[in-house]
């Protein structure tokens, strides 16, 4: 019929015009030198339809930085957090890596090794500068192999978080500050209904707070070994006090991956839980969902090794494969000032610069315990590996909870594990 | 002709109880779904379930809308999803025709390295098609997407109108060879037309796996004048595990099932057009 | 044989399209027709296969390759390892852990899928007006997003959940606390679900679509012969619809095997690796551990096993086929 292959022609058409745009947008990007450098940044301030940050981002920060620097153009692309990775290891093997990335804390090991990084120690000659105006905790994260290959660019941290309703169910007055007072307010809690704590899981995230309040550690100082300190005596008494905290039910089976358990999100305001570890994105949904919660924000309980919680945030890197490597530094110094980081303080986002600390308070009185709490917070390992290190743990650790195996065996294999990592380094 | 006495004596109403029983178990997810998406912020379900959302607001689909770029997702997956089907057809029957009807050396090797295609998870070839596209300056384009699509398509529509070829019989096509037809016009006369339900079949499975996917769009395009409504509901959905805004969620979800649905009412209206209608005309 | 006469009467029926002198007297005939068109079939099936062996076959062989390299993302640092990928992980508890899960999806999501399948098209076949909204109602699951259905179907079984809540305090079957999600076997079970609702749409359009050319007259001649419902079911339709079944049970074969985003979703694998699949391992040792030369092993693994079964099933349903051929 004459009408069908009309069709078929009229698609062949248009498939053969989108061929030729398709070529066509390829090549655009490229510019004489004199016209204004275009550098691409990626990252996930989009946040799911919480667009605040990427808002800022767009609608204040760029301008006022373009406005600064009449030469460089910067253009934010936004991708869903879970997929950066992704995207970024595809673009990786395809040479076509943006210039700038707000990478997560624990994808800088992994790239420096892979050599798509340009270590910011050597390349800017103001590093050192820049660096030591920032929290150690997350500066770290950024070293490798003797280099640093990123700068902060935000940070937030773990802290205990509890409720009045849970407070007076357990009897306390203030929030428990040491293990001791978490061992009481769990057997006020018996019979209640409410468990003394929850989280998500067992990796470095979620354990290393407690192993380090304890005193314990994870590995020896210069990341060599494992053994003998993540199955260190302190580190197994900590893990133990939640293995039996587990066992009477004061600790929900979220941690041993129940992924059909009340969210720590929920089970606080609904007094499922009496005390979480989370961060300061969760006032902003609170006050969403459930408005008449009110949080108690206090520091992770101490142990013999004080009150110890873990760093998180991202760090900006800039791409080997950037051809405009000077502008894009550029870009990085601006996001070190104070314009830029107290711009997003109100969206959530903690400065990384240690003198900011009392005015992102002033901002957001509630950020103080998370200050504070930044101010010796420690950061997980910085290998290549870290995501496998998480695996390690709970795999190790989850039969420690449910009692098939001992806690100190559990640690001492997750060690032995974890020192093959290390010794690839 | 009566239908209807083959069947025995099958109650309509038992028949219409279990299907009815059926169909309840599959939408009420879908339903609770829908619900969900006309709730305020909710990021956390209730217990006991809700299904009449109180306050019932349109907030999450008026965010939707308006979200910078939203209508230029839709209108590029729309774009993408026909002209990738319709190439796909295309080619895939054009192949499903020179299987079913000829013998020819290596017919069953080629056909068995077809159907690799749909045995390798297509996850594992994103990096080597990453640089391919690269490499065909098709990056960020939707014309590249339109070339993977159809390709990825083609296993899946060649086997299956394959299959309905095959079960058109053969001395239709030797009574229109006798009558001096050749091969193109076999395929384009005979066999196409009464391969109706096939094809509309073929359609609506293609135009969803294009309007669907995820992954490879989420690769190949950096730019949103590029980008397909799937990346838009997965930057919607944030980090999977916290903060999720649902209701927006599933509100961009809703509108995103709706050209399927449309697709697919109009062209099941084929499947009952197929055979039976020569028997009418006869 | 009846289906002789499956082919006069369609003959006849169709002869419509074509003119009426040239209807070639009745002679014994093979299903396919046996046109060895020379070039011809060749053309047919050049665009086609081109764009297949670019965009597909090639990058194939690539990620075929990447499996005998310790792969770096930049390529120049890539070790050639040889067979040190497969060794490793036919030694890895975790790869057979994920292979029985795999396997395990597969087989109780494929054998629903075919039969609710297949018993739902039967139902419908009746033209009725109830028949079209039916069709959209039970498609529906097929259409919504695999990202979006996982995420809820999490929910659903969460231990706060609908189906607790369902199964506890609606239906009073269970205490309404079970944790599905907490335990390898009932999260199994959770997925599989999941599985099985998505999918039954699927099957019932294909299903549907075949039944279209069962023929009405042999069945009634069946039935005019004393044939009960089953009699005719099992002489009649199956046959008729053959290449359906085949076609749907390979896919589903293939589709089984691949699970990923509803595990990914639902568990993440867990509770510490407990429901991992082979898909999920495999991403995770590609993207989180950026070892890609060992996911590209696993992922080669997979097709092997799936290709081996694929042509099992081609095999055996061509061989019942040749019996029942026209």
């Amino acid at each position: 019929m004459k009408r069908s292959r009309t069709i078929a022609i009229t698609a062949l058409a248009a498939s053969v015009a989108m061929l030729a745009t398709g070529c066509a947008t390829a090549d655009s990007g490229g510019g004489s030198a004199g016209d204004p450098v275009t550098i691409t940044f990626w990252g996930a301030y989009g946040n799911g339809g919480n667009s605040a940050q990427q808002d800022v981002l767009n609608d204040t920060l760029i301008p006022a930085f373009e406005a600064a620097h009449p030469d460089i153009k910067v253009t934010y692309v936004d991708v869903p957090y879970d997929d950066l990775l992704k995207k970024l290891t595809t673009s990786a093997a395809g040479d076509e890596l943006p210039d700038l990335v707000r990478a997560d804390l624990g994808w800088v090991p992994k790239f420096a090794d892979l050599g798509v990084l340009v270590p910011l120690s050597q390349a800017m000659p103001d590093f050192q500068e820049l660096a030591d105006a920032t929290f150690p905790g997350v500066l770290s994260t950024n070293l490798w192999k003797g280099e640093y290959y990123g700068l902060p660019l935000d940070t937030n941290t773990r802290v205990l978080i509890t409720s009045q309703a849970a407070l007076d169910a357990a009897g306390l007055d203030a929030p428990p500050a040491t293990f001791d007072d978490l061992e009481k307010a769990a057997s006020a809690l018996n019979g209640t209904g409410i468990s003394l704590f929850a989280d998500g899981g067992l990796g470095a995230w979620n354990i290393s707070p407690w192993i380090w309040s304890g005193g314990g550690a994870i590995t020896d100082d210069e990341m060599t070994t494992a053994t003998g300190y993540l199955d260190g005596t302190k580190s197994v008494a900590t893990v133990q006090m939640l293995v039996d905290l587990y066992k009477t039910g004061q600790i929900s089976n979220g941690i041993t991956g129940n992924a059909g358990a009340i969210s720590t999100a929920e089970g606080l305001p609904n007094n499922t839980y009496a005390t979480i570890f989370d961060g300061p994105w969760m006032t902003g949904i609170w006050a969403d969902q459930f408005p008449d919660f009110a949080p108690i924000y206090a520091p992770i309980p101490a142990g013999d090794g004080g009150s110890v919680s873990v760093v998180g945030g991202e760090d900006i890197v800039l791409t080997a494969t950037s051809k405009h490597q000077e502008a894009a530094m550029e870009f990085i110094r601006y996001t070190q000032s104070d314009d830029f980081q107290l711009a997003l303080v109100p969206t959530g986002q903690l400065t990384v610069i240690k003198a900011l600390g009392d005015k992102q308070v002033e901002l957001v009185p509630f950020l103080k315990v998370f200050t504070d709490q930044l101010a010796t917070a420690k950061a997980r390992l910085a290998i290549p590996q870290g995501s496998q290190v998480d695996t390690i743990l709970n795999e190790e650790l989850v039969p420690a909870f449910e009692g098939t195996v001992s806690v100190k065996d559990a640690l001492s294999k997750a060690a032995t594990r974890i020192d093959e990592l290390l010794a690839e380094q | 002709m009566r239908s209807h006495s083959r069947w025995g004596a099958l109650p309509a109403a038992f028949r219409i109880t279990l299907l009815s029983v059926g169909a309840l178990i599959m939408i009420v997810p879908f339903l609770y779904m829908v619900s969900t998406s006309f709730k305020t912020s909710t990021y956390v379900f209730t217990n006991p379930p809700e299904f009449i959302p109180s306050p019932a607001t349109t907030a999450n689909y008026e965010q939707a809308f308006a979200t910078e770029n939203f209508g230029r997702f839709f209108l590029n997956s729309l774009i993408v999803a026909s002209i990738s089907t319709a190439i796909s057809l295309l080619v895939s029957s054009m192949m499903a025709y020179a299987f079913a009807r000829f013998t020819f050396r290596g017919k069953e090797a080629i056909f068995r390295v077809m159907l690799l295609g749909l045995m390798i998870p297509a996850i594992m070839l994103i990096i080597p098609q990453f640089i391919l596209a690269k490499n065909l300056h098709l990056l960020d384009s939707l014309a590249g997407l339109v070339l993977f699509y159809v390709a990825g398509s083609l296993s899946l529509n060649t086997f299956l109108l394959r299959g309905f070829f095959e079960s058109i019989p053969a001395e239709l096509d030797q009574a229109m060879q006798v009558d001096g037809a050749g091969a193109w016009r076999r395929y384009w006369r005979l066999a196409l037309p009464l391969a109706k339900p096939g094809l509309a079949t073929a359609t609506i499975f293609t135009f969803l796996a294009c309007w669907d996917e995820f992954t490879l769009a989420l690769t190949l395009t950096n730019s949103p004048e590029n980008q397909t409504l799937p990346i838009a509901i997965k930057l919607f959905a944030g980090s999977g595990n916290n903060a999720v805004q649902w209701g927006l969620v599933f509100a961009a979800s809703v509108i995103a099932v709706v050209p399927v649905i449309i697709v697919f009412l109009v062209f099941q209206r084929y499947f009952v057009q197929g055979l039976t209608s020569g028997a009418v005309k006869g | 044989m009846t289906l002789t006469t499956l082919g006069e009467s369609l003959g006849a029926d169709v002869a419509g399209h074509v003119s009426a002198a040239s209807v070639p007297p009745a002679r014994p005939r093979r299903r396919r027709s046996s046109t060895g068109g020379g070039l011809v079939p060749y053309l047919f099936l050049a665009p086609g296969a081109t764009l297949f062996a670019l965009t597909v076959l090639y990058p194939t062989v690539q990620a075929f390759q990447m499996s005998f390299f310790d792969w770096k993302l930049v390529a120049s640092a890539s070790k050639f390892i040889g067979f040190d990928n497969y060794l490793r992980a036919l030694q890895d508890d975790h790869f057979w852990l994920a292979l029985s899960n795999s396997g395990i999806y597969m087989v109780f999501t494929v054998v629903p899928q075919i039969v609710i399948g297949l018993a739902i098209a039967l139902l419908l076949k009746r033209k009725s007006p109830t028949q079209p909204l039916f069709r959209v109602l039970f498609y529906l699951p097929v259409v919504t997003s695999w990202v979006v259905v996982s995420l809820l179907f999490r929910f659903l079984f969460s231990d706060a959940g609908l189906i607790n809540f369902t199964l506890g305090d609606f239906l009073h079957l269970t205490d309404g606390s079970t944790p599905w999600l907490a335990d390898r076997w009932t999260a199994l079970l959770a997925i599989c679900a999941l599985g099985v609702w998505k999918g039954i749409g699927w099957s019932m359009m294909i299903f549907l679509a075949a039944l279209q050319g069962v023929p009405a007259a042999l069945l009634e001649a069946a039935a005019m012969d004393g044939a009960n419902r089953w009699q005719r079911f099992r002489a009649v339709t199956v046959p008729a619809i053959w290449p359906a079944l085949l076609f749907v049970t390979v896919m589903l074969v293939i589709g089984g095997f691949n699970v990923f985003v509803s595990v990914y979703l639902m568990t993440g694998g867990g509770p510490a690796g407990r429901t991992e699949v082979l898909l999920t391992y495999m991403y995770k040792q590609a993207f989180e551990n950026l070892d890609f030369g060992y996911g590209s092993a696993i992922a080669v693994l997979l097709t092997v096993i799936v290709f081996i079964l694929s042509v099992v099933q081609l095999r055996v349903f061509r061989d019942r086929n040749g019996e029942g051929a026209l």
